[in-house]
């Protein structure tokens, strides 16, 4: 595989997709300017990854896959906190029912739809890592429950449990009296 | 069939939300939903959860000078970080400034070496065309003037170049026009119309017949991956290029040349119309 095929290849997978990278950096790092430079680090993995013939079935879960991996060290490296916090969640997971909806006031359709962007922006940004991946490559960007699982390396079966408790925290969150 | 559990009637609700249920799924979700005023009610939280998602936390746009720099690696260049340039298509939009740019963007692309080499081949032509129609895409800014209408990007165009460039409608052959751009191709200002075909863009350039140029033929070309297809009416040539398949490429190379005839066979009357 040669520089240039590398490079068509990133024309072809990457670019179309930036807003997608965009996005899900901009979500797990809560700040532009971080995403930025989260994106910009997953540009350059993906490029040498095209140039070394990486074969590329699904390229916007593939790239999503690699902004994960970018955003997950540049925590690690800046962030160290942000890394125990998502393991928290995943010991979470294991132990709690994902999906009980145990609420008291039963939430209301209509607070939902009244949620003004800051507050809908907030209930995002409280949820633990590995939920607000998922909510992000679903809700923001469309991705199938396949090519989420593709993107964040878990089974289908946990895409859609994670899936389902980001969005009982969300509706809990934003359908009750506030 | 024996009824599934409350927490995995509860993951289907979501599956079947996100359209990841085949028909029978849907089916049964449906029977599932209408039994259970509970789960109904679940549905529509979710529903409406989506819904203010969608409105209020939709997906961000990657700002400009990320996408400068992607495409800085795919031309080539060392990879420069955040702070070292600014972008080169930026400033006011005095047709000066966005001449230089434009150059400046065709000279960075083709490399100035092979521009000068061969700068009035076909293919550094086409090459030229190409990466512009690359650049818009790129940039998130295919077109100078953003009009569905041919009565506001004529005259537009006509305003900044010498040649009249003929404007069609698409929109029933369902190309509707988004816009038109000047490129710089061989070190002159031409024409280019942007039309839309769901999210792909064609971008039909208008050039100089060459005296070898047999109206009838089309010409298919790949340049960078992308398909084109070079056409001449005797008066004029033009380059198609796009994102989409070829097929329909051709399919809209096909509706712009017979919307030309007709244009031309109205006499240009369009031009006063409006």
């Amino acid at each position: 595989m040669t520089r240039k095929t590398g490079r068509r290849n990133f024309a072809e997978h990457v670019l179309p997709h930036l807003d997608d990278a965009y996005s899900l950096a901009r979500w797990l790092a809560g700040d532009p300017t971080d995403a930025e430079d989260i994106v910009q680090d997953a540009c350059i993995r993906a490029l040498r990854a095209l140039e070394d013939g990486a074969l590329v079935e699904r390229p916007r879960a593939w790239l999503l896959a690699i902004v994960r991996n970018a955003a997950y060290s540049w925590f690690a490296k800046n962030r160290p906190r942000a890394i125990i916090l998502a393991g928290g969640a995943e010991e979470a997971e294991a132990h709690e029912n994902a999906l009980e909806t145990g609420t008291s006031p039963s939430p209301e359709a209509e607070l939902i739809e009244t949620a003004d962007r800051a507050m809908v922006a907030a209930a995002i940004d409280d949820l633990p890592l590995v939920y607000r991946e998922t909510l992000v490559m679903r809700e923001m960007s469309g991705l199938s429950y396949r090519e989420i699982s593709e993107a964040t390396g878990a089974p289908i079966g946990t895409v859609m449990s994670r899936l389902a408790r980001a969005r009982a925290l969300l509706v809990a969150k934003l359908g009750t009296s506030r | 069939m024996t009824e599934p559990d409350f927490e995995d009637r509860l993951l289907l609700l979501h599956a079947a939300l996100d359209g990841e249920l085949d028909a029978a799924g849907v089916i049964e979700m449906e029977r599932m939903l209408a039994a259970d005023p509970e789960l109904a009610a679940q549905y529509a939280r979710l529903e409406a959860l989506r819904q203010t998602i969608r409105a209020k936390a939709p997906r961000e746009r990657a700002p400009d000078s990320l996408r400068l720099r992607a495409l800085e690696m795919i031309e080539g260049g060392e990879l420069s970080r955040r702070e070292a340039k600014t972008a080169p298509w930026r400033g006011p939009p005095s047709w000066k400034n966005f001449a230089a740019a434009m150059a400046a963007t065709v000279v960075v692309t083709l490399g100035l070496q092979h521009l000068i080499a061969s700068r009035d081949s076909p293919d550094a032509l086409l090459q030229a065309i190409v990466s512009a129609h690359m650049r818009g895409q790129i940039s998130g800014q295919p077109v100078d003037v953003v009009s569905t209408d041919r009565h506001t990007v004529k005259p537009w165009l006509a305003g900044k170049l010498p040649v009249a460039a003929v404007v069609v409608d698409l929109a029933e052959a369902g190309f509707p026009l988004a816009g038109g751009r000047i490129d710089v191709v061989a070190g002159a200002g031409v024409p280019t119309l942007v039309y839309k075909r769901r999210d792909h863009l064609v971008s039909v350039t208008e050039l100089r017949a060459e005296s070898g140029d047999d109206p009838a033929t089309l010409r298919h070309l790949a340049v960078e991956g992308y398909p084109v297809v070079r056409w001449s009416d005797g008066e004029h040539a033009y380059a198609a290029v796009s994102d989409l398949s070829p097929t329909e490429l051709d399919a809209f190379v096909a509706a712009f040349r017979q919307a030309v005839v007709k244009e031309r066979g109205a006499g240009g009357g369009a031009e006063t119309a409006k």
